[in-house]
C-alpha cells in the first residue's frame, strides 16, 4: 500500500477511537500553529484586520481570541 | 482541609501537579495523585503499595502515554509527522516555539501556574478526610489519600485491576500504623 492510500485509510478510519483522537490532536496542533503565526504577524506589524483576512475569519473573532496575550 | 494535611501528603499533591504538567494534561486527576504517592517513597501509601506489589511503572503503563506521545501517534495516522512540524516551527521561530504556545500548554495556564483539580480529584481529597475521621486520626496523611483513591474513578480501576481493594488496604494501613507504633 502506498503512503497516500495509507493516509487516506487512516483519515477515514472506521474505528471512532482512532479517528476522533486524530481529529483532537490535529485541532491541538492547529491551535498551536495559529497562535505562533498570529503572534509573529503582530510582531511584524500586521493589523488585526490583515491577520483576519489571511486566516479567512472575522476581525472580531481573531481579536477576541488573541488580544489578551498577543500584543 | 489542607491544614490537616501532613507534610508528606502536601508533597504528594505538589508532585501530582508536576506530573500532570509534565504529561501536558490540563487538569490534575486521581491518576496524577496516585502517581504522586510514589514520589514520596517514605510515605505510608508508597510503603503500602510496595507491600501490595504495585509499582509506579504499572500505573504509568495503565494510564497510557503522555499527551504528547499520544498526539504524535494520532497525527501519524493522518500522515502528519509531529516531529517534522516541530522542527519547521523551531527553524522559523526558535527552540521550543511550538511547545511554548498557550495551546500546547493546555489553554490559559502559563508554565508554573497551578493546574486545577478535577472534580474527581477533589472528591478523593474529601474521601481522604473521611477516611481519617473514620480511623479517628487528626491528620490526613498519604495513607488516607491512598484510601480516598480506592473509592471510585480511574485510579481505583487501575488498582483494582491489580487486585488492590479498599478493605484490604484499610487493614494493611492499620497494621502498618500499629507497627510504626
Amino acid at each position: 500500500m502506498s503512503d497516500a492510500t495509507q493516509v487516506a485509510a487512516a483519515a477515514s478510519s472506521r474505528d471512532p477511537a482512532v479517528g476522533l483522537a486524530a481529529v483532537a490532536s490535529l485541532r491541538g496542533l492547529l491551535e498551536s500553529l495559529e497562535e505562533l503565526q498570529v503572534a509573529n504577524a503582530r510582531a511584524e506589524g500586521w493589523s488585526w484586520q490583515q491577520i483576519a483576512a489571511a486566516l479567512r475569519v472575522s476581525r472580531q473573532a481573531v481579536h477576541k481570541k488573541y488580544r489578551k496575550f498577543v500584543p | 482541609m489542607f491544614e490537616r494535611f501532613t507534610r508528606k501528603a502536601r508533597t504528594v499533591v505538589v508532585h501530582a501537579q508536576e506530573i500532570a504538567r509534565s504529561r501536558r494534561d490540563a487538569t490534575v486527576g486521581p491518576e496524577h495523585l496516585l502517581l504522586g504517592l510514589f514520589a514520596v517513597p517514605d510515605g505510608m501509601a508508597a510503603v503500602a503499595l510496595d507491600t501490595l506489589g504495585v509499582t509506579r511503572s504499572d500505573v504509568e503503563v495503565a494510564l497510557g502515554p503522555p499527551r504528547e506521545a499520544a498526539d504524535a501517534e494520532a497525527l501519524a495516522t493522518l500522515g502528519i509527522d509531529l516531529d517534522e512540524v516541530r522542527r519547521q516551527a523551531e527553524d522559523a521561530f526558535g527552540p521550543g516555539a511550538l511547545d511554548r504556545t498557550r495551546a500546547a500548554r493546555g489553554g490559559a495556564r502559563w508554565l508554573g501556574g497551578h493546574l486545577p483539580l478535577e472534580p474527581g480529584a477533589k472528591k478523593v481529597l474529601q474521601l481522604a478526610l473521611r477516611e481519617a475521621v473514620r480511623m479517628r486520626h487528626d491528620w490526613i496523611g498519604t495513607e488516607h489519600l491512598l484510601l480516598g483513591l480506592l473509592h471510585a474513578g480511574r485510579a481505583r480501576d487501575v488498582l483494582a485491576a491489580r487486585g488492590v481493594r479498599l478493605e484490604a488496604v484499610r487493614a494493611l494501613v492499620e497494621e502498618l500504623l500499629r507497627r510504626a507504633g
